[in-house]
């Protein structure tokens, strides 16, 4: 069973619980579906020449005649996003429309200058498709996947009581897409918005970054009883976390019980938004109040015609997708699927591209047992990043600096502690020209074999003469170290000291006994 | 000023002395520019004055598209039309009055006042200033007049449904609305996208020519401009089909439908008189049907509103134009109100009642009845012209599928249609708008033998006929000014424009 949690007292009670196995809310079927907007990474916007900004540049710097929607201006389709969107379109396995066409979509509001967003409504990109999520074996059906503008930025100023509206973001491309009520919790939204955003990040369509605001979800969430038809659905607008998301699915699951607990209660069906202060959702308009968006296709637009040698040259220049990468860190670097996942999900936002994994597959690919760069790119320096709330975007070192530390340590020029004092150091001092090497040996971590007194070479050679008292101590008789302590202390003839040699004797026979 | 100038420019000063000496009395200009020097000797329009409808972008002078919306509004650039007139050194003398964007056939929906009918008959001994007062025509009211007047040597207009033939016919001058796609929409403001083209006004056939020329580029600023492929495919279709671009080869299609009971023997006489000399100099007359043409003033009134709803939405007091704040005490918490008042105050009557009439149309109950039921007539619309001509349709063939589609063209086919431009002669103008004759709909009628090119996106072009053809004696308004069109399959404006070069030749 998958919930081994729920303890069936009865025949019935198990057969329900197997149906509808969420302790949170027995006897009912949550059934939901997500609009996912993604903002498309390309250089230029979708219907105009000016850049796309990012987060934090100051308002109304990248704006031309058409972003504002002046008088005489006409939209010119950019190549570029239809290029990305057909890439999405691919990875979801989505079916790409050789005729698509555009849209307007009418509504006044400050933050859309030509009061109406163009978009597919009729005919979009891409219909169809699905996208495999952790921990169920169907896939989340995808309905399709459609091309559209963002809006701009209006913020309210109390204080002066004035609104502000940077278009920075106005015309940005867009991809909507969505799925088909597909989803059964809100562990399994998490999992498909994840599972989204790795896609999205891995073949270059969309940095997927829900803080920034360069992916945004509506959900639609309703329930019912076993066996009957769904129920009334409630749309959730703009979520910005998937930890949000999920808090407002439970927060919307719980309320429509409470709504058709009561007698001859019905769920009416809503727009909602979502506090993220009070964690609740809150009604924005009935479905009477629902705006009559008056779609009308563009006269400007025209059909975007996808010839069949596109689709096949971006099939063919498709970068390599996440499920895939998986299996390949599974399989060909032997990495558990802990460890693959841990890797995947690595932060990836480095503005030249260089993701995590295209940094660790270097590492491997000039030889290095996979999992040895794993340790070493992880646990040691994502670790030491992660303790001063650093990020792996973070990162100062090329891989040839981390490549040459790991090999240092497993050449057995330096030992493993002494591999981390290192990496602590260069961390202190990233800018530093000197080499790994170099720094090493004006450390004096390297294990050499000249006369000069070296813990690492008497340490070593105090296993060698000890070979019992070391089998021991690696069996957990950890008081044999003393024995060997003494042995060096006394060859060192007290020149030794006596904790860095404790030390080094630990991370060497920790070492040789893996 | 220097004194210079006036000697070195003795043209571009005629023009302008003409603007001085009688603009008062016709209201053709909102906005004239000051003289700048010459450009270099060789380009093709050196020192040539052109006026430029108020809805064409320029960066010097105000666009304002006669809408109080827009009164002091200036673009920060200029239409791709300017550019390429500024590059081939014509002197953009000033912006000519209209409808207010674009909306109307008579030009008195204008935040600048109607324009008046600058025609005289040169019988006439009434002194100008205080000559009969009538209706320029519309939207290109003051595009019309201008030329007529002799302000400009030609001028810019737009046409959406009609708003350069009309005026033009009832001004008495030559007016091109090309084919839809040759002359880039950028700068232009959009009244319906899906119709709109910029037109040329001249006096003459071949000043029309001249400027059109000068225009006919692809542009990559305009989505919907012709690609160089179309554009040449289409020319060579039309030599093949007509290769000697002679009379006797010519086959002229006379619409039946284009000849309703509502037509003035004011108009009918001189364009019968035409086709009786084309036929006498050695062209085949072709009576043709074009059995969709009365469905096509309903579908071109939805599909026009609908897009104008649409375009209309950006002028909301937000960005630039006008903004007319809510009086003290309002709910400001409602931003529906500010739009409202903003829009109210500032878009005249014509304009609100397309908007509404266009935004009904688009409202989800309505669309299927209304704007995909425009949408087919166009289609049926369409498919009546390509079955009348003999060169084919080259931008349906290159889309459709079909690989067997002939190429030839058809023997019994026309190379151009041959109507009258409007129903009736320039309509009395009265100062009051709203007691322009007839009502609404009947404004609407004007436009009733121009909207199916426009709504086919096909190449027309009026002339002026000679009134003393035949028209003297017809009665009251019998000298008033009366146009013909000439249609052409989309691509072949050449073989129009020289049709119309036929039709001076009988003039004279």
């Amino acid at each position: 069973m998958l919930f081994p949690s729920c303890r069936p007292p009865s025949l019935l009670v198990r057969q329900l619980c197997r149906a509808f196995h969420d302790r949170r809310w027995p006897g009912w079927q949550v059934v939901i579906g997500i609009e996912t907007h993604a903002q498309i990474k390309s250089r230029q916007k979708l219907f105009s020449d000016s850049l796309t900004s990012s987060l934090g540049e100051a308002p109304n710097i990248h704006v031309s005649p058409f972003d504002a929607s002046f008088p005489g201006t006409l939209p010119k389709l950019n190549q570029d996003c239809v290029d990305l969107a057909l890439r999405t379109a691919i990875a979801l396995d989505s079916g790409v429309q050789t005729r698509s066409s555009f849209d307007r979509k009418h509504y006044f509001y400050s933050d859309l200058p030509s009061g109406y967003q163009i978009t597919q409504h009729y005919a979009p990109i891409a219909l169809g498709g699905h996208l495999y999520i952790p921990n169920r074996d169907s896939p989340i059906r995808i309905k399709q996947i459609q091309l559209e503008q963002d809006t701009a930025k209006s913020t309210f100023d109390p204080r002066t009581r004035t609104s502000n509206i940077d278009l920075n973001r106005a015309g940005t491309g867009l991809l909507e897409i969505v799925t088909e009520p597909d989803l059964r919790s809100p562990e399994e939204a998490g999992a498909y918005v994840r599972a989204l955003q790795a896609m999205l990040r891995a073949i270059g369509a969309s940095d997927g970054n829900m803080e920034a605001g360069s992916l945004r979800c509506d959900v639609n969430v309703s329930i019912n009883s076993p066996g009957k038809p769904p129920g009334t659905r409630c749309e959730i607008k703009n979520l910005n976390s998937i930890k949000f998301m999920q808090t407002a699915i439970v927060y919307e699951v719980n309320r429509q019980r409470a709504l058709l607990s009561k007698e001859d209660g019905v769920v009416p069906q809503e727009t909602r938004g979502f506090n993220q202060d009070t964690l609740e959702t809150f009604k924005m308009r009935s479905k009477e109040e629902a705006p009559d968006y008056r779609y009308m296709p563009d006269p400007n637009l025209g059909f975007l015609l996808v010839a069949s040698e596109r689709i096949n040259n971006i099939v063919q220049t498709m970068p390599e997708l996440p499920w895939v990468t998986r299996v390949r860190l599974v399989q060909e670097y032997e990495l558990s699927e802990q460890d693959a996942d841990i890797l995947l999900n690595l932060d990836n936002g480095r503005e030249d591209g260089d993701s995590a994994l295209a940094y660790f597959d270097r590492l491997c690919k000039e030889g290095r047992k996979p999992r040895v760069v794993f340790n070493w790119m992880v646990h040691e320096l994502l670790g030491r990043l992660h303790a001063t709330r650093l990020t792996f975007a973070d990162n100062p070192f090329s891989t040839s600096q981390l490549g040459e530390l790991i090999d240092l340590v497993h050449s057995g020029a330096i030992t493993g502690t002494s591999g981390k004092l290192l990496l602590r150091e260069m961390l202190a001092d990233p800018s530093s020209p000197q080499t790994p090497t170099e720094r090493a040996r004006s450390l004096s971590l390297l294990i050499t074999s000249r006369g000069e007194l070296d813990i690492g070479d008497l340490c070593g050679a105090a296993i060698a003469a000890l070979p019992s008292e070391a089998a021991a101590f690696r069996n957990g008789h950890k008081n044999v170290l003393n024995k060997i302590l003494g042995w060096v202390m006394k060859e060192s003839r007290g020149r030794a000291d006596s904790k860095q040699a404790r030390e080094r004797l630990i991370s060497l026979l920790e070492e040789s006994g893996e | 000023m220097r004194v210079g100038v006036n000697v070195t420019r003795r043209w571009i000063s005629s023009w302008r002395h003409s603007i001085r000496e009688k603009d008062s009395s016709v209201n053709a200009f909102v906005s004239t520019s000051q003289p700048a020097p010459s450009g270099p000797q060789n380009l093709p329009l050196r020192d040539v004055a052109i006026a430029v409808k108020d809805m064409i972008c320029t960066s010097d002078m105000p666009t304002s598209s006669s809408s109080a919306m827009l009164k002091d509004f200036i673009s920060p650039f200029d239409a791709t039309v300017v550019a390429l007139l500024r590059n081939a050194g014509a002197d953009i003398v000033g912006k000519v009055n209209c409808d207010e964007f674009g909306m109307g056939s008579l030009n008195t929906h204008s935040v600048h006042g109607p324009v008046v009918n600058p025609f005289q008959p040169a019988s006439s001994s009434i002194p100008w200033a205080e000559r009969e007062k009538r209706s320029a025509g519309g939207s290109s009211g003051g595009s019309a007049a201008a030329v007529a007047a002799g302000m400009c040597y030609a001028a810019l207009s737009t046409d959406t449904g009609g708003s350069t033939r009309l005026p033009a016919s009832y001004c008495g001058v030559v007016g091109l609305k090309p084919s839809y796609g040759l002359i880039s929409r950028w700068g232009v403001i959009s009244f319906a996208d899906s119709l709109d083209c910029v037109g040329v006004m001249a006096q003459d056939v071949s000043a029309t020519k001249r400027v059109f020329n000068i225009l006919n580029a692809h542009d990559t600023k305009d989505p919907t401009s012709a690609s160089p492929a179309a554009r040449q495919l289409a020319s060579s279709e039309a030599a093949r089909a007509w290769p000697a671009l002679a009379l006797k080869n010519l086959r002229i299609g006379i619409p039946h439908e284009y000849f309703p009971s509502e037509l003035s023997a004011e108009v009918l006489t001189p364009v019968r008189a035409a086709i009786q000399a084309l036929k006498s100099r050695g062209a085949t007359i072709v009576p043709v049907s074009l059995p969709s043409t009365p469905y096509a003033l309903s579908a071109y009134y939805v599909l026009s509103s609908a897009e104008a709803s649409s375009n209309m939405a950006r002028y909301d007091g937000v960005q630039y134009g006008l903004h007319v704040p809510l009086p003290p005490g309002s709910d400001l918490t409602n931003s529906a109100s500010m739009y409202a008042r903003t829009r109210s105050v500032g878009f005249g009557a014509e304009v609100q009642k397309r908007i509404l009439l266009g935004t009904y149309a688009l409202t989800a109950d309505a669309f299927d009845n209304y704007f995909l039921q425009a949408q087919r007539i166009r289609a049926l619309v369409r498919e009546d012209f390509n079955r009348v001509f003999r060169v084919r349709d080259v931008l349906a063939s290159s889309s459709s599928s079909s690989p067997n589609t002939s190429t030839d063209a058809d023997p019994e086919g026309v190379d151009v249609l041959l109507h009258p431009s409007a129903i009736r002669t320039a309509p009395p103008l009265e100062l009051d708008p709203d007691a322009m004759p007839g009502d609404a709909l009947q404004s609407y009628v004007q436009d009733v033998l121009t909207v199916p090119a426009s709504l086919a996106g096909l190449p027309a072009l009026t002339v002026p006929l000679r009134n003393d053809l035949t028209g003297k004696g017809e009665g009251e308004g019998g000298e008033w000014p009366v146009g013909v069109s000439v249609v052409g399959q989309w691509g072949c404006d050449e073989v129009v424009l020289r049709v119309g070069e036929f039709l001076e030749e009988i003039n004279n």
